[in-house]
């Protein structure tokens, strides 16, 4: 009989614990800035332990009766704390209230339990025996819960399936305190009663406890993440919200499903429906197919290379159901030709001819992706374009990095090639520029394929107009021996952060 | 379950091995390109045997380095091609000497050639020929890609060598004075590539003192400006400031425009220009033929090399003049000429260090060390995408005297330079040893001319300048210091001195 009392102490002790390390450790994965969230709840709860205890002299009589609806209490408060927050995290702006209010509901039940448990038991020990004991279960039980839950709670059940757990434990103890108290208890048969109702809720909670995180999960990580890979290339993710399917290539987003329409048929046919007669197209990067796609839009086109560095890439956006939905299947056509390699040693090594050049890399984020801006590489690609044939270069964002932008444009230019830049609104990009470049003169075309849904040969010359914000500014060109664009780019996006 | 000791044995062997293969792979490597056996073999006057045929040869050239092939180039531009060109070594190219793996081709010594100023007049011609200067604009893929050069100083990177953190006011003043006594200098125009043509007696004086007594004499007492200058002597020359000529310190700021671009530079480093000269007289060199002897006779001179004579008119001398008093009969003992030791390795990553810290660069130098860095061999790559990479380390062995540091390189094996060279890099770069996979180290007796005090206007150097009689000097040494155009102006001086008396479209004028 003693024995189990003090392992009663023991797990209460525990349970107590284990609530104040859940709440900490969500706090701290949530909110981040872990010492300020285990600091401050460490602080709320033993301060609402202390208050606990200073209420507990109000309790006169039944107390038996008291300590059992108090862990009763303190299992379903307790044990649904986690899946209470996880959900105010996700749908509400209250998570810090509730978080707290908790804690301290539940720090004043833990500082109850004890007083209240001593006083129940001191007419059966001596009570020098009763604080010795009481104390050394109390504490021990701390122990306990502080090495469980690193080690086997957090990684194998999870932070919801914890709490509930312990909240069973606690309406476990309650339900055997109405035997162990019975001469005490006056209607100890209806307690019983509610402990195990009580007790099944917990149980079905602990069950359903994936679908709580899970929904709450999704609201928080807005996307799901339907693909992520790490190439020897780059690290590739693509999200999935509803309808909407993200491509991001080290962390930077290519494109959105939902507004991609707009930015390919901009890139490709203001210029590839001006070449009177074209029959082979080249395109650099794009390995999404979704400009080849575009591109198969032409029937009188005999054949398409598309060079990206990374095999993988063009693998999935070959395989994937997903995503061959989205490009139309285009790397499918007998007419495109898939070559996976290095983009500049390729254009500079071979000699075929092209009438329409798509060059549409990465933003220009380091020296590396800088080379592929450079006058060199445009004198370059500029060796393969037919006489009629017309180039053209996603230029980055004339809106946000305007020097980057004029300095793409400026650098075309003294490869020796004329230049007509020209600037989209993308909802997931903002406005986007592109620049036009031939060793000819350039006239927007006043036809265009059937279907399209942006690209109209009616407003199709007022996307070569810039208004002020986005003005033509001088710039010098990007070179291989001295990369202004990459500091140009730098410096703008870090004027925009600002 | 007992255990016993053969199973607890097992087990710790096991625990054992787990930890080995946590260590750092293996580096494999050896000496390359060594030669100084061939040259002890000059030295200690090792019997040769007698020559089994006899060529008669109009024009010998000695040496396949940058003056060698230069001449060579020079004498078949000018439309004579009756000669040879003899290399001791089995591959021609001498300090401009490279290597190839299957990452990339990468230098084993002189790595980059400065854009030339307008008096460089020949290496313009060589570089109008490959296409290197087009229309009077330098070709962008053979100017050093951006970003250049770093410098680690003060546990980070800064961009360029020059020191730019970390200044005190006395520092930045003694900078901003030298570079107005530079200035100066350069406006004299007695400072040029290549330096005969400036040659001043005017500026003897400089000669006579070491540039670090000039530097305090201009009260320019800085350490890092003294580091700076260390540096760039110690690259140049192979000489601290304490051993160079106050002249040549000068001369290596003075005879180039501040501002210039570039430099110029090849994934094999100066080994590029060697393949495009050797695709064009690569038929008149033979690699492997060791010149031990050259004697004057009534019509010409006799050129030994091993079991093949020749007899020749002239002979374009243009190994290290060093070698001379050994070859030559009747030169006397050479007092002038000083050689600085080095040593060169290449490395090849297999994956770049996680303590790369920052944008690749081409030029890696750290402030304090004794080497001089590295360059990185893929650098010059059109690629995006570069996972494994060369880099060739530099290392004048400056500090000491020459003779003992060339015992040094013949004592020591190549674990000794190995981790010589991994303990300077580890203080950059802490996982380098993760990142290596073999280290092939070359170290050179008599790498660079080291132009002492007293050695640019030495009457021995100039005297063995001058075109006299059949031979004809053309090594860079002559000019006091090894740089890629004074061997290319020297070799094709001694071409046209040789084209005056020989056939070709120039005649026998």
């Amino acid at each position: 009989m003693g024995i189990l009392l003090f392992i009663t102490v023991l797990l209460i002790a525990a349970c107590g614990l284990i609530y104040e390390l859940i709440a900490g450790t969500l706090a701290s994965y949530l909110l981040g800035d872990s010492v300020l969230q285990f600091s401050t709840i460490i602080g709320c709860y033993l301060f609402a332990m202390g208050i606990g205890s200073a209420l507990s002299r109000y309790i006169d009589r039944g107390l038996a009766y008291r300590f059992v609806w108090i862990e009763l209490l303190l299992g379903v408060v307790g044990g649904f704390s986690s899946a209470l927050l996880f959900l105010a995290f996700a749908y509400t702006q209250g998570f810090q209230l509730l978080m707290y209010a908790l804690v301290i509901v539940i720090g004043i039940l833990v500082g109850l339990e004890i007083p209240l448990l001593m006083r129940i038991i001191r007419g059966r020990y001596d009570f020098r025996d009763v604080v010795a004991h009481v104390l050394t279960f109390d504490y021990l039980g701390a122990l306990g819960a502080s090495l469980l839950f690193p080690v086997l709670l957090v990684p194998y059940l999870g932070l919801v399936r914890s709490a509930m757990l312990f909240g069973i434990v606690n309406v476990a103890v309650a339900l055997w305190g109405t035997f162990l108290f019975a001469n005490q208890l006056a209607k100890a048969q209806a307690l019983r009663i509610l402990c195990c109702v009580v007790l099944c809720g917990l149980v079905i909670g602990m069950a359903q406890a994936k679908r709580i995180t899970t929904a709450a999960e999704d609201n928080i990580y807005a996307d799901d993440i339907i693909f992520a890979r790490d190439t020897r290339y780059q690290h590739i993710v693509l999200t999935r919200f509803k309808d909407d399917i993200r491509l991001f290539l080290n962390s930077h987003l290519q494109f959105s499903s939902r507004d991609e329409y707009r930015y390919h048929e901009a890139l490709i046919h203001p210029g590839l429906s001006a070449i009177p007669a074209p029959r082979r197209v080249l395109v650099l990067g794009g390995g999404d197919g979704l400009a080849v796609r575009e591109i198969l839009k032409y029937p009188q086109i005999e054949s398409i290379t598309l060079v990206d560095l990374d095999p993988e890439m063009t693998r999935l956006f070959s395989t994937h159901p997903m995503l061959t939905a989205l490009n139309q299947k285009s790397f499918s056509a007998s007419r495109v030709h898939i070559i996976n390699a290095d983009a500049f040693p390729w254009v500079d090594s071979d000699t075929e001819s092209f009438d329409f050049i798509v060059i549409d890399f990465p933003d220009p984020t380091n020296y590396s992706l800088g080379k592929l801006y450079t006058t060199t590489f445009y004198k370059a690609a500029a060796r393969h374009l037919s006489a009629q044939g017309l180039m053209v270069v996603q230029s980055t964002s004339p809106m946000f990095a305007r020097d980057s932008y004029w300095c793409i444009a400026e650098t075309i230019k003294q490869a020796g090639l004329q230049t007509y830049p020209y600037h989209v609104y993308v909802p997931s990009f903002g406005e986007w520029g592109f620049v036009i470049a031939g060793h000819r003169e350039y006239e927007p075309p006043t036809s265009l394929p059937a279907g399209l849904r942006f690209v109209d040969a009616k407003n199709l010359p007022a996307l070569f107009q810039f208004p002020p914000d986005m003005a033509p500014l001088p710039m010098v060109p990007n070179r291989l021996d001295d990369q202004v664009l990459v500091r140009l780019y730098d410096q703008d996006w870090k004027d925009i952060s600002h | 379950m007992t255990v016993s000791r053969r199973g607890f044995m097992q087990s710790a062997s096991a625990a054992l091995v787990g930890l080995s293969l946590k260590s750092d792979p293996p580096i494999a490597g050896s000496f390359v390109n060594d030669s100084f056996q061939l040259g002890h073999q000059l030295r200690d006057h090792a019997s040769f045997p007698s020559p089994k045929q006899i060529l008669k040869t109009p024009v010998v050239i000695v040496g396949g380095g940058i003056a060698g092939l230069s001449a060579a180039w020079w004498l078949q531009k000018k439309g004579f091609t009756d000669f040879v060109l003899l290399e001791m070594n089995d591959q021609p190219g001498g300090n401009s000497r490279w290597g190839e793996n299957e990452i990339t081709a990468y230098p084993w010594a002189a790595h980059y050639v400065p854009v030339p100023g307008p008096k460089a007049i020949y290496v313009r011609e060589l570089f109008e020929e490959l296409a290197v200067l087009r229309d009077g604009q330098w070709e962008d893929r053979y100017l050093c890609f951006a970003p250049q050069e770093r410098l680690f100083l003060y546990g980070r990177w800064q961009e360029g060598i020059e020191p730019a953190i970390g200044l005190s006011e006395k520092d930045r003043d003694q900078f901003r004075r030298l570079e107005e006594r530079i200035h100066q200098f350069r406006a004299t125009g007695k400072f040029t590539v290549p330096m005969e043509l400036g040659l001043s007696d005017n500026t003897g004086d400089l000669d006579q003192i070491s540039f670090a007594d000039w530097l305090r004499d201009q009260r320019m007492d800085s350490r890092i400006l003294n580091w700076y200058m260390n540096y760039c002597c110690r690259d140049d020359y192979g000489a601290t400031t304490v051993e160079t000529s106050a002249w040549a310190g000068i001369q290596y700021f003075a005879s180039r425009e501040p501002e210039e671009k570039g430099p110029l530079t090849w994934p094999e480093g100066n080994g590029w220009i060697v393949r495009r000269l050797l695709e064009r007289v690569g038929k008149f060199v033979r690699t492997g033929q060791m010149v031990h002897r050259i004697s004057h006779t009534k019509r010409g001179l006799n050129v030994l090399a091993g079991a093949v004579g020749y007899q020749a008119e002239f002979v374009i001398f243009a190994a290290p003049t060093f070698l001379a008093p050994y070859l030559i009969e009747g030169v006397a003992p050479l007092r002038d000429f000083e050689y600085s030791p080095w040593v060169t390795a290449n490395f090849t990553l297999d994956r770049l260090p996680d303590s790369y810290g920052g944008d690749l660069t081409w030029d890696n130098v750290f402030m304090d060390s004794p080497s001089l860095g590295y360059v990185d061999a893929t650098h010059q790559s059109l690629r995006t995408h570069v996972d494994r990479t060369v880099w060739t380390f530099y290392w004048a062995l400056a500090d000491g005297e020459p003779s003992r540091n060339r015992q040094l390189l013949l004592q020591r094996d190549w674990s000794y330079w190995k981790e010589a060279i991994l303990h300077d890099l580890e203080r950059v770069h802490h996982d380098i040893r993760r990142c290596v996979s073999r280290i092939d180290v070359m170290r050179m007796g008599h790498a660079m001319a080291r132009p002492k005090v007293g050695a640019i206007f030495s009457p021995e150097r100039r005297r063995l300048s001058k075109p006299h009689g059949r031979i004809l000097f053309a090594n860079s040494d002559l000019s006091g210091f090894s740089i890629f155009e004074e061997a290319q102006y020297r070799g094709v001086k001694a071409a046209d001195s040789v084209l005056r008396f020989v056939g070709g479209t120039h005649g026998i004028a």
